[in-house]
């Protein structure tokens, strides 16, 4: 946006409640709205749409962040943002004229008595109510209340016109006649309008954007949703627009999507039964009283795991009152199944991972799984064996080249099929042109046997953690074409996942290991640490001595030429990396439909903020002390010069090479209420 | 419900419908007054005129004078009902009326200071429940004078339910109200004489009519107690005549109590409504 006339910035607003404790009614709320811009807010009930509208008028503050106007903090009401209440908020006791005169009146008093009078009779006639001038409002419709509303509220000229609900008590011709009144008035006076409403077809009739919140509590920004109708819109004529079907059924979509998260949380939390009797980890002097609680958690060896090795060697766990039972796999199909039979309670894996469950890719029953934290990001690196040197395959441009023409189809390795290594390895072939499925054979291999298949030549590369390719590197069978940075720097590579009954059920549990988990991440991320870090994965039950090889090399990237580039270290903690990012997410979903695995689910929101859980990230970094993070609203980066925008994901995969025809589907999600259909038997 | 049949019912609703409209209206009390006075009237004959006259009797014997001359001054105390009554209401008068200037601004203090109206809550708690003759040993203390004393029972009688009506009717402006004027910025003048005054009138005069139910019940118990003159004083001084006639002059009295009570209610609600006019 050219410019932001007002800001709201990182807004939350927190309500205590009666019986102690308190409500969080919005949370992290950021928004830019341009002069002269008509917004809608819409929502469920209960979602915040008011307490946002409030803030904005400065009838309450914002409990954290800010509300700008023109660079000015907003801090009490003022009549420049004047508001059109729900219930009109005409004064009954005075007449039509009286109530807009007590405005005119007692904003514009160095305006001459002539002068205000007129302004009074000009704004009556405007909505059409001379006639009923000197009538009480207990004598008038509920439509003619609300355009005498109106009609104060643009007597004194506000600079920002909020509405809330404003025909919701209205029959539908009156409605109907109102908006499009409104709408001119509004266009004229070019006045900055904000409007809640559960009206969609109101919404994009008026809106030049409608921000689409989603649930209370701790409701945020779900979709913001572009309305780019011709003006001047007539009713009709904007529903007969092509794009008009679309953006409602997307709008409708949303609600619906809202509603059904509702029910289905509402659902696990019967299921459930009552909170968890377990003690609060408040003080840590005082020993738990309850006998500590056992987590398996499942991890395939790598960079990966130093958060949990480090929490485990610290006794971050125990001193949760946790016992922390890791357990090492060696094909990511195994831990899946282990975690699928509720023989895991958690699991460090791939960041696809959670949502490749819960969709059930690949033909396997649909498992709902969350994720409530990243563990990883970044960390991902592409080698090829030593051979390509020679021919000249320095990057992604003679890769591409040298494919060019040529009949076998090149040979990587993937340590599991949809993984965010092989998500990442599409991307980057495509965007140079290299059609993965004609000129790529994938191999799925263990990560632990990739090393050995490049050397008997079986492969010709692999993507895998820094771990393994430094491996590769360092015997001298291959050297690194690629790295995160120029793929996607930042993107999140591991992931904890669990069931959605069991983290609903162990609720307290979970956010202690998270917590536990994200101190660790704390300390692989310290420099001054490292070496302790290389010293414990260097432990046989860990990584084992090549771990130290991996951690302490610095990179000529064996390619024999100098480079200023490292093979990336993963992050573990530094740069928001534990947010659980539902955009992430979308992008992730994109790339699903794009190579085929599924379509794109038109309930994607719903699908998100079901498996993307940061309330429990947001928790847990509470609990262990840690700035909240959220997830951003700008699009994503990506090195290939397309940045994702969440709010417009399918435009994102239909621009995306070799994505075909993207087929649009909603997804049924797996039943909240059956956790763990498999280990019940 | 069964007995009566079709048939039954619609003679019946025809020989309502047989009277003229403005006969039909009044029926339900003239058969209901109707059946009080019979009552009455057989109570007297079983328990004897002399205990308890019935209502014929209590119209014969206080004919003349009370009746037929409400306004005969034969001096002293000896004065005609309507003198006792305008006595009456004359302290009434003047007892309510400081109530109500002081009660609504103690009450409009209260609603408007939240510290002032938390702290004297309890005070006005505790107070209000003071039966209003509790208050008379005091106020003759203080004032040394029947008259005096009388009005101040009245004033402290009825300022409660002025003072804490005014209050609640400042707490409860409806927030709409108010964040109309926090919007515009209106000043503290213009806030009470646009908002806080409309919007209170209606639980002002809740608080009023309640006070002036009081204040009467008040008036008759004190003279009853000490005072010359007054409506209260005629009821005591005819039982302790114990003439012939006395119970039926106590009877009568009651009766125009209760009537100037009903009308003193009724003139404060509709001078409430017609001060509220567009008022909720």
């Amino acid at each position: 946006m050219a410019t932001a006339f007002l800001t709201v910035d990182d807004v939350s607003q927190v309500f205590p409640l009666d019986g102690g404790g308190q409500y969080v009614a919005l949370k992290d709320i950021d928004l830019e709205i341009a002069e002269g811009e008509f917004i809608s807010l819409i929502g469920h009930s209960g979602c915040g749409k008011s307490t946002l509208l409030n803030l904005l008028a400065g009838l309450s503050q914002a409990s954290s962040g800010g509300i700008l106007i023109n660079g000015r903090q907003v801090s009490e009401p003022g009549p420049d943002r004047m508001v059109v209440f729900q219930n009109y908020s005409l004064l009954p006791w005075q007449t039509v004229r009286q109530n807009i005169a007590l405005a005119v009146n007692t904003v514009m008093r160095d305006a001459s008595e002539a002068e205000r009078r007129e302004r009074v009779e000009r704004n009556i006639s405007r909505v059409g109510l001379a006639h009923a001038a000197d009538k009480l409002p207990a004598e008038l419709s509920g439509g003619m209340k609300q355009r005498v509303a109106i009609a104060r509220a643009l007597a004194i000229e506000p600079k920002l016109l909020l509405l809330d609900e404003p025909f919701g008590a209205l029959d539908a011709l009156t409605r109907g006649n109102l908006q499009q009144q409104l709408m001119q008035i509004c266009q004229e006076a070019g006045v900055t309008t904000v409007m809640v409403t559960h009206d969609v077809d109101e919404a994009l009739l008026l809106s030049d954007r409608v921000i689409c919140l989603t649930n209370g509590p701790a409701a945020g920004i779900g979709q913001i949703l572009k309305v780019n109708l011709p003006r001047p819109r007539q009713r009709l004529e904007v529903m007969e627009h092509p794009d008009y079907y679309r953006l409602r059924s997307e709008l409708i979509g949303f609600l619906q999507q809202q509603r059904r998260l509702k029910q289905r949380q509402q659902a696990i939390s019967v299921a459930a039964g009552p909170a968890e009797p377990e003690a609060e980890p408040e003080a840590e002097a005082s020993p738990v009283a309850t006998a500590p609680q056992k987590l398996r958690i499942g991890y395939l060896p790598g960079l990966d795991i130093a958060p949990l090795a480090m929490a485990l060697e610290r006794g971050f766990f125990a001193d949760a009152g946790l016992t922390v039972l890791p357990m090492s796999f060696n094909r990511w199909q195994q831990l899946e199944e282990k975690l699928q039979l509720g023989e895991l309670d958690l699991a460090i894996t791939s960041a696809t991972t959670p949502l490749a469950l819960t969709l059930g890719l690949r033909g396997q029953p649909a498992w709902p799984a969350i994720t409530p934290m990243t563990v990883t990001r970044n960390g991902n690196a592409l080698c090829l064996a030593r051979r390509f040197i020679d021919l000249d395959v320095r990057d992604l441009r003679s890769l591409a080249a040298r494919l060019n023409g040529r009949e076998w189809p090149v040979r990587l390795a993937i340590a599991q099929k949809g993984s965010m290594q092989e998500l990442l390895l599409r991307h980057w072939l495509a965007s140079g042109g290299i059609n993965p499925e004609r000129d790529i054979e994938f191999h799925t291999l263990s990560p632990m046997a990739m090393q050995a298949a490049l050397l008997a030549g079986e492969i010709d590369g692999f993507i895998a953690g820094r771990y393994r390719v430094a491996k590769a590197v360092e015997a001298e069978l291959a050297y690194v074409v690629a790295t995160d940075h120029d793929i996607w720097r930042g993107h999140p590579e591991k992931v904890l996942t669990c069931n959605e009954g069991w983290a609903a059920t162990h609720d307290q549990a979970l956010l202690r290991f998270c917590a536990a988990l994200m101190r660790g991440g704390q300390l692989c991320d310290d420099g001054g640490q490292h070496d302790g870090l290389v010293d414990l994965l260097s432990r046989p039950q860990w990584l084992g001595n090549d771990a130290a090889a991996a951690l302490q090399r610095q990179f000529d990237l064996g390619s024999g030429q100098p480079s200023g580039q490292r093979l990336p270290l993963p992050c573990y903690h530094s740069d928001r990396a534990h947010v659980a990012n539902g955009a992430e997410g979308a992008w992730i979903l994109t790339q699903f439909s794009r190579w085929g695995w599924s379509s794109f689910p038109s309930n994607r929101l719903e699908l998100l903020s079901q498996v993307y859980r940061n309330d429990l990230c947001d928790q847990a970094l509470e609990l262990a002390g840690f700035a909240a993070l959220r997830p951003e609203r700008q699009p994503i980066a990506m090195a290939d010069g397309r940045p994702f925008d969440q709010d417009d994901p399918l435009t994102y995969l239909r621009g995306q090479p070799f994505s075909g025809a993207a087929a649009v589907d909603t997804v049924t999600l797996p039943p909240a209420a059956a956790s763990r259909p498999l280990a019940a038997r | 419900m069964t007995a009566i049949t079709p048939t039954t019912r619609r003679r019946r609703t025809s020989a309502l419908r047989r009277l003229n409209p403005g006969l039909r209206a009044f029926m339900p009390y003239l058969i209901c007054i109707g059946g009080f006075l019979v009552a009455w009237q057989a109570l007297s004959l079983v328990l004897g005129v002399a205990r308890l006259p019935g209502p014929i009797n209590v119209i014969t014997e206080t004919w003349d004078p009370y009746i037929s001359q409400p306004f005969f001054d034969d001096g002293g105390t000896s004065k005609g009902l309507g003198w006792q009554i305008l006595i009456s209401l004359q302290r009434v008068a003047l007892g309510y009326g400081l109530a109500a200037v002081i009660g609504i601004a103690i009450g409009g203090l209260l609603g408007l200071n939240r510290f002032i109206g938390k702290g004297l809550d309890p005070v006005i708690q505790v107070l209000r429940t003071v039966p209003p003759l509790a208050w008379f040993p005091i106020s003759l203390m203080v004032f040394q004078d029947a008259n005096s004393s009388a009005i101040f029972v009245i004033f402290i009688t009825a300022i409660w339910p002025i003072i804490i009506n005014t209050a609640v009717g400042i707490r409860e402006i409806p927030q709409d109200y108010t964040n109309v004027a926090r919007v515009l910025r209106l000043r503290k003048g213009a806030y009470i004489r646009n908002i806080v005054i409309p919007a209170t009138v209606p639980y002002v005069f809740t608080g009023l009519r309640i006070s002036v139910g009081l204040a009467w019940l008040a008036i008759v118990a004190a003279e009853m107690l000490k005072a010359d003159g007054g409506i209260g004083y005629f009821i005591w001084d005819a039982y302790n005549a114990g003439g012939d006639s006395s119970s039926s002059q106590i009877i009568l009295a009651i009766l125009y109590v209760g009537l100037v009570g009903l009308a003193l209610d009724r003139l404060v609600a509709w001078a409430g409504r017609v001060i509220a006019k567009g008022g909720n």
